[in-house]
């Protein structure tokens, strides 16, 4: 499980020394981009969890999300309508639910270890 | 767990990674917080106003300068246009001009009885010749009875009276005013006139040319009429050049 984090804490450092910067009018995008991804994130790591995990549903998964959330944010600007709440909302709600799993699962795991 | 999955995940995980850096760098801007009293922001305030106030003089001088060389560049192709105009006026024989040159008066004969001899009127043929033949001998501008002979008048018998375009020269003594180019030019135009034939055919239409010494300020007068140019058109511009 650790190699994950190991990405993780890579790409941060990679993105931190590139000092890449985007126009700010985008940094709307690419929050809901990251939060997409991150819903992704937590969807995979409780699927593997509960053992119900597939690479295509992931990695499509992933990107389909991060550019649907980026569109349906774009499409509010020019409607006019903060649509991207929307986005956030539903993978806000998603991502408590999916750490909520992986918490108990977690805690499951954790309880029947003891046990043993 | 498999090694593909671990790679995936890797992979998303730094994906996100990368994606979270970049957006804390956009949104965390580091914000420099404004520690200036009143006294560091009026001095700074006059700092940035004396530089406007530069900047302001700079466009000034700048803009002065633009407007220097437009009216320069209007006035040099104005003084050109003007410039050519006048000489052309001068060589079109519209204005007035001073010069050294020679006058021709037209006299008619003296008899025997101190009588001045009738005569009918001066041969505008006669006064051709003799307006050629100054031509011939130098002459620049010439004016016949204050009249100014320019590339388009006419001498002609209208009515049994000759004119010069259309004012009669019927008074007699004529004057014709000679310039030339200078000084030098108007002795040989004397002299030439002194050997001439014309004025011997003037004697025999009773009429006497009296040429004077040469003189250093002739005045003769411009052509006063407008000119009306019937018979010329520009010439068109060829292309490429042949001729």
């Amino acid at each position: 499980m650790w190699l994950p984090f190991m990405g993780l804490v890579i790409g941060v450092i990679i993105g931190l020394l590139t000092d890449i910067r985007i126009p700010p009018e985008y940094s709307n995008y690419l929050s809901i981009a990251i939060l997409a991804a991150l819903d992704t994130l937590f969807g995979g790591i409780r699927a593997q969890l509960q053992n119900i995990y597939d690479e295509k549903v992931f990695v499509s998964g992933f990107f389909f999300n991060i550019v649907l959330a980026a569109s349906l944010a774009f499409l509010g600007v020019h409607l006019g309508v903060d649509l991207y709440l929307a986005a956030v909302f539903a993978f806000g709600v998603r991502l408590f639910q999916n750490i909520a799993v992986i918490r108990r699962i977690l805690l499951t795991k954790w309880t029947t270890n003891g046990e043993k | 767990m498999g090694r593909p999955k671990n790679l995936y995940f890797t992979v998303t995980a730094s994906i996100i990674g990368l994606m979270v850096a970049i957006q804390f760098q956009t949104v965390s801007e580091p914000e420099v917080r404004d520690t200036r009293d009143t006294w560091e922001l009026r001095n700074d305030l006059m700092g940035e106003k004396e530089l406007q106030s530069e900047l302001l003089r700079e466009i000034r001088t700048i803009e002065d300068k633009i407007n220097k060389y437009e009216n320069e560049r209007e006035q040099s192709k104005e003084q050109l246009l003007k410039e050519t105009l006048e000489e052309l006026k001068v060589e079109a024989g519209l204005t007035e001009v001073t010069g050294p040159g020679i006058i021709l008066t037209l006299q008619p004969i003296v008899n025997e009885l101190g009588q001045e001899v009738p005569i009918s009127r001066v041969s505008p043929s006669l006064l051709q010749r003799l307006i050629n033949e100054l031509n011939m001998y130098g002459a620049v501008h010439i004016s016949v009875d204050e009249q100014r002979v320019i590339n388009t008048t006419v001498i002609r018998d209208i009515g049994t009276v000759t004119k010069i375009d259309g004012y009669s020269l019927n008074r007699l003594p004529l004057q014709i005013k000679v310039i030339t180019k200078n000084a030098e030019e108007a002795d040989k135009l004397y002299n030439r006139m002194e050997i001439s034939t014309v004025v011997e055919d003037f004697f025999i239409d009773n009429l006497r040319v009296i040429l004077e010494k040469p003189q250093e300020d002739i005045m003769i007068p411009g052509y006063q009429d407008t000119i009306r140019v019937r018979y010329m058109e520009p010439v068109e511009t060829s292309v490429g050049g042949d001729g």
